[in-house]
C-alpha cells in the first residue's frame, strides 16, 4: 500500500471546472450596485516638477463623483520595504516616470471617468530625464529622489572568504560582462480592484493580488485605518509572477475614493498601464570574475552588478541582494564577493519577477562556467558535477542545503537528453547546452521586520462530519496553491480529496504573507498540515473516549477510521450516529467506521471541531548584513539541457527540445509540479529570445502591448521532457519545497550555451534575437 | 480599459448601398470588415470615424471563384480561407503560404483579404505575394467599376488610390503561365503573431523545365513605405539560365536596392542583409516549384 492516498498523485485542480467552464470570477468580473468607475491621470513626461494641478473642469463634468489628487490623498509614504518607502498615492511635487500617478477620478461611468481624468490640467516644469543608470550615477546628474543625491537607492557590499587572496591560488581566472533587458510580467489578467467602504464594517478591497496580507497592511497604514477594519479579498487571479506582490496606487486610489464617496469603486489597468506600472524584472549589468584550479575546482567569484531600478524602490532592495546571494550554490564555492548598486532612473519602477534577482546573474555565470569548462578541456556536465553541492552542504553565505538533489538533476538531464551522444557531435547550426540553478523555498523573513507567523490556517469540520472546511489566507494566483493545500489537508486529516472545501485569499482567515518567493507549498503547506492534524487529533480523542482505545492505536485514512488492533466494536457509536441522522438517506454501512461518523461524534462531544495551524521558519543561518535575503528553510534546484537549431544565415534560434529536472523535495501534485516547470521554461525562453521593454528617447515605453512585447507562443515552445527529482526536504511538509521559480534559473544559460555550441559565438546581451546572433556571426567571420 | 469612441454603424445590403453611404459620408466614414485593425486603432484613439460601414452582410464578396484559369477572390473573404482552399493551395501556393503566417488563428479567422490590402501597411503579408502574382483589384463606386493592378494601388503607409465612395470588391489573379513558381518567406522574431522584420515574395517563369527565366518578380516587404519591386534584381534574372549562382547574384542586387529604416523590429543594416538571404531562398523555392509544373 502507498504511503499516501492524496498527495504525490495527479489529481485534477480544484478549480479545473470553474476555469474550464468560465464560471471562475476574476476581479474585473465583479460588479456592485451603485458602483463607480475609477480612472487615473498619469504623467506624460518622465521627469518634471508639478507647478499646478487644476481639477475644476473635471469636477464639473456630469457623472463625476470624486476627483482626488495628493491634496486629498495625503503624503503618507509607502512602498515594499519599510527601509525604502519612497512612494505616495499621488505625486506631490514631482513626477518621476511616464505613467506616474497624479490624480484620479471616480464617476458613474468609465467614459465619464476617463474623460474627466483627461480634463485635469497639470502644469509641469520639465526636468532632464535620467534614463540610463550609468548616466544617473555620474557626478552632477539630475537627482530623482532628494534623499538619494547620487541616485543610488540601495547598495550592497558583501564578501565571504577572501576573494583576492583566493584568486592568487587560481590557475585560470576570467572576467565576463552580461546584460539582460527590463521585462514585463505579462500575466494575462491586468491588475484590477474593487473597493467597498462601509462606515460600520470598514474597508473591503477585492483585488487581483499575490499578497492580500501586505496589501491589507499598506492600506491600513496609508489610509489611517486599523488593520482589523481592512479586509482584502482575492478573487481568482490570472497570474502575477511578482509584479502583483505588493500594494499599488491602483488599489490605494480605489479605496481612497470609495471612502470619500461611500460608493464602491472599481478600477482596472489597461495593458499599457500594466507596462507603465511594471514592478517586473530589472535590467541587470553584471561583471563576473571567476577563478578555478586547473582540475576544475571552483575557487572564487567576484560579482559586480548595477541594476536599473526605475523611479521607485518597489522590491528593489531585496532584488539587489538577491543578484549577489543567489550565486555560489549549487556549487561548492568558498570565496564570494559582491558589490551591487540599485540605481534610480526616470522609468517605470522595477521589482520582483519569477526567480527574483537571480535570473540574469545565473545566466551570466552559467555561461561563464561553460567557457571555463571549455578552457580547461572539460565537459560542462563533468565540470559542474565536480563542484556540485549535496544534501547537508552549507554555502559560504550560510545557506543550508538541508536537501539538495542537484547531482541527481544533472545526471537525469544528461541521461534524458542523451547528452553524451550529442555533445560535440552535432553539425554546425545545431547545438546542445546545459545549466543548473537553485532558488529559495520561501523568504526566511517577512518584508517588514516582525516575529509574525508567515502562514496560518484553519480547518473546521462540518457538524454532520461530511465536509472539511479549509480556511487559508494563502493566495491562489493560478499557480495551483488551492489544489496543493487541499491535497495536504485531505492527506493530513485522512479524508478524501473531494471532502475538503477550500476558501482562500481572504485576510479575514488570518495571516499568510502570500504568493511570492516560492513559499506557499512549504509555508502555507506546513500551517495547513498542522491545522488538519490538530482537527484529526481532536476527532481521535473523542473516539478514544467513546471506544476506550488509545488515540495512537487509531488513524484516519481515505475517509475511514483505521484501528491497529482487531475486533474493535464500534456498533454503539454507529447506532448513535444513525439515530442522529434519522431520515437521512445515507446511513453508513460496511464493516469500517467512517470519518463522517467519527467527526459527527466529535461535534456532539465538543462542538465545532476546529484545527489551527501556524508556521514560521526556525532559526536560519547568516548573521551578516543582508542575510535575510536569501536564507530560506529549504532550497529547490534544477538542471536543464536545451537543444537548438540556429539558422546560420539569418541568426534565428529555434529551441528544438528541452530536458528539465527539478528537485521539489516531494511532489504534492505531480502534474502541477510539471506545469510549473513548463511555465518557468516558457518564461525563460521568452526572456532569452524575445522579451525586452524598449524605450524611446523620452522614457516612454515603446512597446506596451503583447503584440510588440513578445512572450512565446505555443509554436515557439518545444516539447519539454520533465523529470521530477524528490530529495525529501526535512523542513518541508511531507518533504516538499519549491518549484515555481527555481525552474526558470537554468533556462536562459542553457539556451545561451546551446547557441554557442551551434555557432561558436557567445551572446552576452539578451534577448538572443536573430539580428544579435547574425551580427555576432558576422563579427566572428571578420576576425 | 480602452473604450471605442462613439460612431454610427451602417450595414448595407449590397455594394451599391455601401458606395452610396461612403460617398455620402466621405472622409468621416470607414469601411469595416474583420475589424482587426480598425477597432484596435479606434480604441487607441488613432482614428475616430463618425461612421462605420460594415460590409460583412453584402452577398457576393466573400467567395473564391475560378475565372479563366485564374481566380477571383471576394474582398470580404477571411484570411484563413486562403490557407485552406485547395485552388489557392495548388495554383497560388505562395498566397496560401503568405496567408498562413499572418497574425494568429484568431486573427486569420476574422481579418479579410481586402482589409489586409486597403490598410496598406508596409509590412502587410498578402500584398507582396499578390503583387508578385500580378494581382488586380476591382474598385466599385456608384457610377463606375475600375480594375487596377496592385502594383499601382499603394501610395504609401495607409495611403492607396482608393477614392471616397469606392469599395474594393474583388481581387483577380490570372492563372500562372506554364513553368511558373513562387515563394514567400517572412522573417519573424517568434513563430506567430508577428509583423515581418523583412519579407520577400519571388516568382519566376521559365520557358521550359530546363529553360531560361522569361519573367521574374522579386517583391520586398517591410523595407520601404510599401512593398516594392527589386527592379534591378528582376532584370538580372530575365533571359538567364536559373542557377544557384544567378540567384545569389540577384539576391545581392536586391539587397543593395532596398532602403529600409531602423525601427523597433530591426536595424536597416540587418534588413538589407536579410533581403539577400530571403531573396535567394525564395528564388530557390520558386525555381523548384516552376520546374515541377
Amino acid at each position: 500500500m502507498n504511503k499516501y492516498s492524496i498527495i504525490n498523485t495527479r489529481l485534477p485542480r480544484v478549480d479545473a471546472r470553474a476555469k474550464a467552464t468560465g464560471a471562475a470570477r476574476y476581479t474585473d468580473d465583479l460588479s456592485m450596485t451603485g458602483m463607480l468607475y475609477g480612472a487615473l491621470l498619469q504623467s506624460p513626461v518622465a521627469h518634471a516638477r508639478i507647478k499646478n494641478i487644476d481639477t475644476s473642469r473635471a469636477k464639473k463634468l456630469p457623472g463625476v463623483k470624486d476627483v482626488a489628487t495628493a491634496q486629498e490623498a495625503g503624503a503618507v509614504r509607502f512602498g515594499v520595504s519599510p527601509a525604502r518607502y519612497d512612494e505616495t498615492i499621488f505625486c506631490i511635487d514631482k513626477v518621476r516616470y511616464i505613467g506616474d500617478e497624479i490624480a484620479a477620478v471616480a464617476a458613474e461611468s468609465l467614459e465619464s471617468a476617463l474623460e474627466a481624468a483627461s480634463m485635469i490640467d497639470v502644469e509641469y516644469e520639465e526636468l532632464p530625464a535620467v534614463l540610463d543608470p550609468f548616466e544617473a550615477i555620474r557626478e552632477g546628474a539630475q537627482v530623482i529622489h532628494s534623499d538619494y543625491p547620487n541616485n543610488i537607492g540601495a547598495e550592497v557590499h558583501q564578501e565571504f572568504g577572501n576573494v583576492e587572496e583566493a584568486f592568487k591560488t587560481c590557475d585560470y581566472i576570467r572576467t565576463d560582462k552580461f546584460v539582460n533587458k527590463k521585462q514585463d510580467g505579462a500575466f494575462l489578467e491586468p491588475q484590477a480592484c474593487l473597493a467597498v467602504y462601509d462606515p460600520d464594517e470598514g474597508l473591503t478591497l477585492h483585488s487581483s493580488t499575490q499578497a492580500p496580507h501586505y496589501v491589507q497592511r499598506t492600506l491600513a497604514m496609508v489610509l489611517g485605518l486599523p488593520i482589523g477594519k481592512v479586509r482584502v479579498v482575492k478573487p481568482y487571479v490570472g497570474g502575477g509572477f511578482g509584479p502583483k506582490a505588493s500594494a499599488s496606487t491602483l488599489e490605494l486610489t480605489a479605496c481612497l475614493m470609495a471612502m470619500r464617496t461611500g460608493r464602491p469603486v472599481k478600477m482596472t489597468f489597461t495593458r499599457e498601464q500594466v507596462f507603465w506600472h511594471s514592478r517586473a524584472r530589472h535590467q541587470f549589468f553584471h561583471e563576473l570574475t571567476t577563478g578555478v584550479k586547473k582540475d576544475g575546482t571552483l575557487v572564487a567569484l567576484k560579482n559586480t552588478c548595477y541594476l536599473d531600478g526605475g523611479a521607485y524602490s518597489s522590491f528593489g532592495i531585496a532584488t539587489v541582494y538577491y543578484a549577489g546571494s543567489l550565486l555560489g550554490a549549487p556549487y561548492k564555492l568558498p570565496n564570494m564577493k559582491y558589490d551591487g548598486y540599485r540605481v534610480y532612473t526616470n522609468k517605470p519602477a522595477n521589482g520582483a519577477q519569477r526567480g527574483h534577482g537571480g535570473v540574469a546573474a545565473r545566466a551570466a555565470w552559467e555561461q561563464q562556467l561553460d567557457v571555463i569548462a571549455q578552457e580547461l578541456g572539460m565537459d560542462p556536465i563533468e565540470f559542474r558535477l565536480r563542484n556540485i553541492m549535496q544534501r547537508g552542504d552549507v554555502t559560504c553565505n550560510d545557506f543550508n542545503m538541508s536537501s539538495l538533489g542537484m547531482k541527481e538533476c544533472l545526471e537525469a538531464v544528461r541521461d534524458g537528453s542523451q547528452w553524451e551522444k550529442k555533445k560535440g557531435k552535432l553539425p554546425r547550426g545545431k547545438g546542445i547546452g546545459v545549466a543548473c540553478g537553485f532558488f529559495v523555498s520561501g523568504a526566511g523573513f517577512p518584508i517588514y521586520r516582525s516575529e509574525t507567523f508567515h502562514s496560518t490556517a484553519m480547518v473546521k469540520l462540518s457538524e454532520d462530519g461530511g465536509t472539511v472546511n479549509l480556511y487559508t489566507p494563502a493566495a491562489e494566483i493560478g499557480q495551483g496553491s488551492d489544489t496543493i493545500l487541499t491535497q495536504i489537508a485531505a492527506e493530513a486529516l485522512g479524508v478524501r480529496y473531494g471532502d475538503v472545501k477550500i476558501a482562500s485569499g481572504d485576510t479575514d482567515f488570518g495571516v499568510d504573507l502570500g504568493a511570492y518567493s516560492s513559499r506557499q507549498t512549504l509555508m502555507s503547506g506546513h500551517a495547513v498540515k498542522q491545522a488538519a492534524e490538530e482537527a484529526k487529533r481532536q476527532v481521535l480523542e473523542v473516539l478514544s473516549e467513546q471506544l476506550g482505545i488509545q488515540a495512537d492505536e487509531m488513524d484516519i485514512r481515505d475517509g475511514l477510521v483505521l484501528f491497529k488492533g482487531d475486533g474493535v466494536d464500534f456498533s454503539a457509536l454507529r447506532s448513535n450516529y444513525i439515530k442522529e441522522h434519522r431520515g437521512w438517506t445515507d446511513p453508513p454501512t460496511g464493516d469500517r467506521l467512517t470519518f463522517v461518523e467519527a467527526a459527527r461524534m466529535a461535534y456532539l462531544a465538543r462542538g465545532t471541531i476546529v484545527g489551527r495551524g501556524a508556521y514560521k521558519p526556525g532559526e536560519l543561518g547568516g548573521k551578516y548584513k543582508g542575510a535575510a535575503v536569501g536564507t530560506s528553510p529549504a532550497y529547490g534546484c534544477s538542471a536543464q539541457v536545451v537543444e537548438v537549431t540556429v539558422d546560420m544565415e539569418t541568426g534565428q534560434v529555434t529551441v528544438d527540445r528541452m530536458t528539465d529536472a527539478h528537485d521539489c523535495g516531494f511532489a504534492i501534485n505531480r502534474t502541477n509540479v510539471e506545469g510549473q516547470m513548463q511555465g518557468s521554461l516558457s518564461m525563460g525562453l521568452g526572456e532569452a529570445l524575445f522579451e525586452e521593454i524598449k524605450f524611446d528617447g523620452k522614457g516612454r515605453v515603446a512597446n506596451p502591448t503583447l503584440g510588440e512585447y513578445r512572450i512565446p507562443t505555443c509554436l515557439d515552445m518545444p516539447n519539454v521532457e520533465t523529470i521530477i527529482i524528490e530529495s525529501d526536504e526535512p523542513n518541508g511538509p511531507f518533504g516538499a519545497k519549491e518549484v515555481g521559480e527555481g525552474a526558470i534559473m537554468p533556462t536562459i544559460p542553457a539556451i545561451l550555451n546551446a547557441v554557442y555550441d551551434a555557432t561558436g559565438v557567445r551572446i552576452s546581451e539578451l534577448p538572443v534575437t536573430s539580428e544579435r546572433v547574425f551580427n555576432a556571426l558576422k563579427a566572428k567571420k571578420q576576425q | 480599459m480602452h473604450l471605442l469612441p462613439r460612431f454610427d454603424y451602417y450595414e448595407p445590403r449590397d455594394v451599391a448601398e455601401a458606395c452610396k453611404l461612403l460617398s455620402q459620408f466621405k472622409a468621416s466614414a470607414k469601411v469595416i470588415a474583420g475589424g482587426t485593425d480598425i477597432l484596435v486603432n479606434m480604441k487607441k484613439g488613432l482614428i475616430a470615424p463618425e461612421y462605420l460601414v460594415g460590409i460583412g452582410k453584402i452577398p457576393g464578396i466573400s467567395e473564391i471563384e475560378p475565372v479563366d484559369g485564374g481566380v477571383s477572390i471576394g474582398s470580404n473573404l477571411i484570411i484563413e480561407k486562403l490557407v485552406e482552399f485547395d485552388l489557392i493551395k495548388k495554383k497560388f501556393a505562395m498566397l496560401s503560404k503568405a496567408a498562413s503566417v499572418l497574425g494568429s488563428p484568431l486573427v486569420r479567422n476574422r481579418a479579410t483579404i481586402g482589409g489586409n490590402i486597403v490598410n496598406a501597411r508596409p509590412a502587410a503579408d498578402l500584398p507582396p505575394a499578390l503583387i508578385a502574382m500580378g494581382a488586380r483589384v476591382k474598385l466599385k463606386s456608384r457610377r463606375q467599376e475600375r480594375e487596377i493592378s496592385l502594383d499601382r494601388f499603394f501610395k504609401g503607409p495607409g495611403v492607396t488610390v482608393i477614392r471616397p465612395g469606392e469599395v474594393l470588391t474583388q481581387i483577380v489573379i490570372d492563372g500562372p503561365p506554364p513553368f511558373t513558381g513562387g515563394d514567400y518567406i517572412k522573417l519573424m522574431h517568434r513563430r506567430s503573431l508577428e509583423i515581418a522584420i523583412v519579407a520577400v515574395a519571388s516568382r519566376i517563369t521559365l520557358d521550359g523545365p530546363d529553360g531560361i527565366v522569361t519573367d521574374a518578380k522579386i517583391i520586398l516587404s517591410s523595407v520601404a513605405p510599401r512593398a516594392v519591386h527589386a527592379v534591378r534584381a528582376e532584370k538580372a534574372l530575365i533571359g538567364e539560365k536559373p542557377t544557384e549562382k544567378l540567384f545569389e547574384h540577384a539576391a545581392k542586387i536586391a539587397s543593395n536596392e532596398c532602403r529600409p529604416i531602423d525601427d523597433i523590429r530591426g536595424s536597416a543594416r540587418y534588413r538589407c542583409d536579410m533581403v539577400e538571404v530571403l531573396a535567394k531562398r525564395t528564388l530557390r523555392g520558386a525555381f523548384v516549384e516552376a520546374r515541377e509544373q
